[in-house]
């Protein structure tokens, strides 16, 4: 009889509290999956959220573009590096009131849609996150 | 005053992107620096002899889309301070129609001349241009974006036939969605003591963007379909309704009969309303109505000129520049 295998973390990121549904669009925003194992997990008991989508990833530390991104899927996601087996810092995404080179502007006629330029979104208000581009102005709700 | 003047200051240098990039004080410094090149003889506008203030700098003029009045003023008013204009009116006689980007097109243009007028059809180029010139940029127009210039003469337009901007009750009427002079002279209207009005029809009613800023800021009059219906104006900012915006042509041939003011319909507003229009026209204002007393759109047509001498001036630094050393 074999033994269960152990998926516990020992060198890598845990996205926790990512709202329900939103696990995939998580791996995409990472491009996942590349090296490392990957645990996922889909409508989860949560004691604050009632259920949560949680991915856990050997070897991967994010980025801070690709943490700005996952911020946008929800509020209170954390991510937890985890060091030998134990977290070693733990953080709640926060959205940055400059998105700098993360999304693409939804009007066509946006000269950042003609022209090599690094976007800039201003972020207005709370969650759900809506956005000013910083070049057209347009304002929109925008998914990440 | 002393601030207005002070607030001039603050154009030396800079690019002109959006209205909402400016101080109320700074746009009342240029409406008073604009008041100066205005001279009227007998009733008929002129211009003040100025000296040539600009002599030995030129502007470039970029205009990537076809214009009339914002390429001329601006010409005009370059010329008026003794300065020369360069640039291309059609952006096919231009290295734009052999692929070349906008940022190229601008960092070969910046050394070539003093400021720039960028007019181009996609929004925020103006603001791009901005970035990345080591010369002032203006925006003549990106898109259905920005117009800043525009919203200045129009502020000037006003503050001189009425007066003052303060206490006026201004209704819109006619694009209200798309219309970009609306939306930036509303907006530039939020530093003053005003009550706006829109007239327009229902699937042409104001963006929610600029609805909600109305609203917070506490200045959202009426919304209404009919002039008839929107009480006392002092002013009238009729704009066009472009027939592209209706899916159906049926639609777009009820509304523009719907949103065309003659005599008849303005009668009941009296003779002090002031009636503009930031042209062209195709047949919104009727032409019995030019001869009105407050019928002013030729004449806010011409204010580009001075409104756009002040600018050149403060901005390249001419009376300006010699005053402050």
């Amino acid at each position: 009889m074999s033994q269960p295998r152990d998926y516990r973390l020992h060198e890598g990121t845990v996205i926790d509290h990512l709202p329900v549904g939103s696990a995939a669009r998580a791996l995409e925003l990472l491009g996942l999956p590349r090296e490392g194992s990957i645990t996922v997990g889909i409508n989860v008991p949560s004691p604050s959220q009632g259920q949560k989508d949680i991915v856990r990833v050997e070897g991967l530390f994010l980025e801070k573009h690709e943490s700005d991104r996952l911020a946008l899927l929800g509020e209170h996601i954390t991510v937890s590096i985890v060091r030998d087996g134990a977290v070693a810092e733990k953080t709640v995404l926060d959205v940055p009131d400059r998105l700098l080179g993360i999304l693409a502007c939804r009007n066509p006629t946006c000269i950042t849609n003609e022209e090599q330029v690094q976007t800039v979104f201003l972020k207005q208000g709370g969650f759900p996150y809506h956005f000013r581009c910083a070049y057209c102005e347009r304002v929109s709700a925008t998914e990440a | 005053m002393a601030d207005h003047v002070h607030a001039g200051k603050a154009f030396f240098g800079r690019s002109v992107v959006s209205a909402e990039d400016f101080t109320k004080d700074e746009i009342l410094a240029l409406l008073d620096a604009a008041r100066s090149y205005d001279r009227f003889e007998d009733g008929t506008p002129s211009f003040q002899p100025v000296p040539a203030t600009l002599q030995g700098r030129v502007l470039g003029l970029l205009f990537f889309e076809p214009s009339t009045r914002t390429r001329l003023s601006f010409e005009s008013a370059m010329l008026r301070l003794g300065g020369s204009v360069l640039g291309f009116a059609d952006a096919r006689i231009s290295s734009f129609s052999k692929g070349e980007t906008l940022v190229d097109t601008i960092r070969v243009v910046e050394g070539y001349c003093d400021a720039i007028v960028l007019r181009h059809p996609k929004e925020g180029a103006a603001r791009l241009a901005a970035e990345v010139a080591r010369v002032p940029v203006l925006n003549g127009g990106d898109g259905s974006n920005q117009h800043p210039t525009q919203t200045f003469l129009d502020l000037y337009t006003i503050r001189e036939a009425a007066g003052q901007l303060d206490g006026l009750k201004v209704g819109f009427m006619g694009d209200l969605r798309y219309g970009r002079t609306v939306h930036s002279l509303a907006s530039a209207l939020l530093h003053f003591d005003v009550d706006l009005k829109f007239i327009g029809p229902e699937n042409l009613r104001l963006p929610s963007d600029l609805r909600g800023q109305l609203k917070q800021a506490g200045r959202l009059g009426a919304e209404v379909t009919q002039l008839a219906d929107a009480g006392d104006l002092d002013v009238l900012y009729v704009t066009r309704i472009q027939k592209e915006r209706f899916p159906d042509p049926m639609d777009y041939e009820r509304v523009r009969n719907a949103y065309r003011v003659d005599r008849e319909a303005l009668a009941p507003l009296g003779e002090n309303l002031k009636i503009l229009h930031p042209l062209p026209r195709v047949n919104e204002v009727a032409t019995e109505v030019d001869d009105l007393p407050g019928a002013i759109y030729f004449q806010q047509s011409r204010n580009g000129v001075t409104v756009r001498m002040a600018l050149l001036d403060l901005i390249l630094g001419g009376r300006a520049g010699a005053g402050a050393s």
